[in-house]
């Protein structure tokens, strides 16, 4: 792998910096113009985006253990302080995340906690629609992705690659709805592909290829689109084959989605933007099982995956976000689950992460109508992403101005 | 008079008007000829399209009597349930209202004998958009049966009940909009997405319309909207110039009294069923034709399929078809009786999940209808019908055995009888001698030339092929 691409890296005179990621060389040997990067700002930088569906309880995610509020709302579901992982003499991580704890030792991961927005909505749908268009105010058709997409390449520029951004999943996420990048949704490789009755697809192939624009205007993208959408799935099979896992990652499907996360942005497929998704979160009953099952599938998964991306060398050029709709309430309901609330904790993770607690745990005490205030808005989080590790300006793809957070 | 040359050659690319050169009378009635292939053009705007036979039956009583035909349907529909049926929601497994929801609806669109009332439900339902995710299914069921009864009617008279609707009512929050506590999430849509746009009132317009809409609460365990005279704010307001005490009722009279109004809802209507971006002037000449009218959107519709412009070569095959207009045109190209199950689920991977709208302001719709995921998910839903044969209860109505009676084993005229079937010729020469080659080439899979072994698996194969071409996206 490595000797094929610092082959072509010393044939075009490009120097191939920390490892072998094949995007810089993209990009250089490309005619396409770069987004506009700040100086300090990698060019290779990737981001992956988690979704954690449903609404996560961030008080069982990040446990104020020593707080004997927290005891007092959660007599049942409560984490045992004796079980907690300890960050410090007040808070510390549900134990089913001692993977991410591991990776929280290694100064990778930086917790941000009380994140939300004004006047909360407790809808999943709205809520997530909020979260991924990244406007709490009015109903928004695009996702901040998207419109970050759309501002780096306009209507006139392909992206380098078309797996630049890829959502991992059947349907493409709202929040990689874009105006005119295209935005691949894999819901697995195999399953990704152009499936046809026995022996049609060659001619099929030759009708996407051959066919002249007519005079609609919709008529030549419609050719154009059929084209990439007929070749696509054998394109990102043959771009990902020289990309071997070199960590056992589990066979959970989230897991596998990182797995083939790695694969794509380690690969000739070049991509930069990953979203994927893990859950439900949606713990109204009995949510100690569900949550702690999900909560060691994600940071289980995430050890895998960047230990993939360490071997590779490319650890330091790979950004993981958590979101999620909503936290939940602060009590605990009577079937020992949690009903849908308001602030939460996400996580930051990456070898460039500077890592760390961002923020307070808010007060269990100092409540609105139950629900837990936030303190961080969610858009300072994207617009942290999005200046110091995209490179691009923050105000060009959120509503209003948001203060970063130095966790990178 | 016109440029009209649609029926001049088998090449659609001929006399292509571009936009902004609008020819003389647009909405005049069109006089032409009408072809299968106008009579193909207006079956599916109108509605859903059809099997060969309905398009020569509708080519067969001009195009007044097909457009007729449309506005007044004669005799009985078939007998649908007006929610969906027992049946229907309790075969189906996890999410099943929705899904049993979705399938009432779709298998309305498939089999009714009345395309255009529930294409208009369809366009109010994109237009109104309200969504399942947030509202329950027997509310959504009753908003779409509400687009079906009114959807033809008066605007007037259908936004006033749409702001009374229960659906309408839960999605955006008109039921907890109070004298009190005045909401303001329903009056502002209302200006911005179902009646004005933007940049055509102000902000006190949008406070003064919700306190019109003060005390119109929900009943949830009677599911009802209520007037609650104890929380309506009758005070008096001030709404785009008028000054009143005014309720629902007079902001809605207010509306759709203004031209900015008219010419809102003529641009609507002309860009889902005409063209997109279409010109100012026809604009105008609608608006006014729909405000002689008294808002009525039956006379209105009538106008624009009569019109010039409808059978002009810029409206033909103009508007990338929506994926509930592709896939259930598909099936009723194909004869097929009932709506396959997965078909939700197949129309969610193509971007348009019937009842779930991405937000209040609907589908974007036209060219965003098209990437490589919605592409892909179109080609592999045809060419997964294509491949059901007889008697699988989803096998499409391709019949290679008529085909061949007719055609003989003579792949050019078999590719003929299939092109002008599903797409009344509007194909090029090179996509047609592609198909043949299809039929009668071996290729490196291995498979046969055609013949009396394979021509059932062949001719499936290019229908497949046919009905995935970029022409076919197109309405």
């Amino acid at each position: 792998v490595t000797n094929r691409r610092s082959f072509l890296a010393s044939s075009l005179g490009i120097a191939v910096l920390g490892g072998s990621m094949p995007l810089a060389l993209m990009r250089a040997a490309g005619a396409q113009p770069l987004p506009a990067l700040g100086a300090s700002i990698d060019p290779r930088n990737v981001l992956v985006v988690i979704q954690m569906n449903g609404g996560n309880d961030g008080l069982n995610t990040v446990v104020p253990y020593s707080d004997d509020a927290y005891h007092r709302v959660r007599p049942v579901i409560g984490v045992a302080p004796n079980t907690v992982l300890k960050l410090d003499d007040r808070i510390g991580l549900n134990p089913a995340l001692a993977s991410l704890m591991e990776l929280y030792k290694e100064g990778r991961v930086a917790l941000v906690q009380g994140v939300g927005y004004p006047n909360p909505n407790r809808s999943h749908f709205e809520a997530t629609q909020i979260w991924e268009t990244a406007s709490p105010e009015r109903p928004q058709q695009s996702g901040w992705l998207g419109r970050y997409l759309d501002r780096t390449y306009p209507a006139n520029v392909k992206p380098p690659s078309m797996f630049e951004a890829v959502a991992l999943g059947d349907t493409l996420p709202t929040a990689l709805v874009a105006q005119h990048v295209d935005v691949p949704a894999i819901g697995s490789l195999g399953g990704y592909a152009y499936n046809t009755i026995k022996d049609a697809k060659t001619s099929a192939g030759a009708l996407y290829d051959g066919a002249g624009p007519g005079e609609s205007p919709y008529l030549e993208m419609i050719a154009d689109t059929a084209r990439n959408a007929y070749h696509g799935g054998d394109a990102l099979r043959a771009k990902i084959a020289d990309y071997t896992p070199k960590a056992a990652y589990p066979n959970d499907a989230f897991s596998q989605q990182l797995k083939l996360a790695a694969q794509l942005i380690g690969s000739d497929a070049g991509t930069r933007i990953v979203f994927v998704s893990i859950g439900s979160f949606d713990t109204h009953a009995n949510q100690r099982a569900v949550q702690d099952r999900l909560l060691k599938m994600m940071g289980d998964g995430l050890k895998a995956f960047y230990a993939d991306l360490a071997a590779h060398q490319i650890d330091k050029n790979v950004l993981a976000m958590t979101f999620s709709e909503f936290g939940r309430r602060v009590t605990q309901n009577a079937s020992n689950g949690t009903d849908h609330g308001t602030a939460m904790p996400l996580f930051v993770i990456g070898g460039a992460v500077k890592g760390g607690i961002y923020g307070d745990h808010p007060s269990l005490t100092d409540l609105d109508n139950g629900d837990l205030k936030f303190h961080t808005d969610f858009r300072a989080v994207y617009a942290t992403v999005l200046k110091n590790w995209l490179g691009h300006d923050p105000a060009d793809v959120l509503a209003g101005s948001f203060q970063t957070l130095p966790l990178v | 008079m016109r440029d009209i040359k649609l029926d001049t050659s088998t090449d659609p690319q001929v006399g292509f008007r571009p936009p902004g050169s609008l020819d003389p009378e647009p909405l005049a009635p069109y006089s032409g000829r009408f072809t299968v292939r106008h009579a193909a053009h207006l079956l599916r705007r109108a509605g859903f399209g059809g099997a060969q036979a309905d398009v020569a039956r509708a080519q067969s009583l001009g195009m007044p009597g097909a457009v007729d035909a449309l506005l007044h349907p004669e005799g009985d529909d078939f007998d649908f349930p007006a929610y969906p049926a027992n049946d229907v929601l309790y075969t189906m497994n996890g999410g099943m209202a929705r899904s049993g929801t979705q399938l009432w609806w779709l298998d309305r669109m498939l089999r009714t004998k009345r395309p255009l009332t529930e294409k208009m439900t369809l366009f109010w339902h994109g237009h109104f958009a309200t969504s399942i995710d947030k509202v329950p299914a027997a509310l959504m069921a009753e908003q779409i049966n509400l687009f079906r009864a009114q959807g033809m009617g008066n605007f007037r008279t259908l936004l006033a009940s749409v702001s009374v609707d229960p659906a309408m009512s839960v999605w955006l929050d008109n039921r907890y909009n109070t004298k009190a506590h005045p909401n303001e999430n329903y009056a502002r849509e209302v200006m911005e997405l179902f009646a004005l746009g933007l940049g055509n009132y102000t902000e006190d317009d949008v406070k003064n319309a919700a306190r019109a809409f003060t005390g119109w609460t929900y009943n949830n365990k009677t599911q009802q909207v209520v007037f609650n005279p104890k929380l309506h704010d009758d005070d008096t307001k001030t709404f785009l110039g008028h000054t009143g005490p005014f309720g629902l009722q007079d902001v809605v009279a207010i509306i759709v009294s203004r031209p900015v109004h008219q010419r809102f809802i003529a641009r609507a209507l002309l860009e889902y069923f005409v063209y997109s971006d279409p010109e100012p002037e026809l604009i105008e000449g609608l608006a006014q034709t729909y405000a002689l009218s008294g808002y009525d959107i039956a006379k209105t519709m009538g106008t624009i399929l009569r019109s010039n412009v409808f059978y002009s070569t810029r409206a033909y095959r103009a508007i990338p078809k929506s994926p509930i207009e592709f896939a259930i045109g598909l099936l009723r190209y194909a004869g097929t009786t009932h709506v396959p199950a997965n078909l939700p689920y197949a129309l969610r991977r193509m971007g348009q999940e019937p009842l779930a709208p991405p937000s209040v302001k609907g589908w974007d719709g036209g060219p965003a209808w098209i990437n490589t995921n919605t592409l892909l998910a179109r080609f592999n839903y045809v060419n997964a019908l294509a491949a059901q044969a007889p008697p699988k209860a989803d096998a499409p109505n391709i019949q290679p055995d008529a085909i061949v009676a007719q055609t003989g084993f003579d792949a050019p005229r078999v590719v003929e009888a299939i092109v002008s079937a599903a797409l009344q010729d509007d194909v090029t020469r090179d996509v047609r001698e592609t198909i043949v080659g299809y039929l009668t080439q071996s290729d490196a899979v291995g498979s046969a030339p055609f013949g009396r072994e394979n021509y059932q698996q062949k001719i499936r194969g290019a229908v497949a092929l046919t009905l995935n071409l970029p022409v076919n996206q197109l309405n």
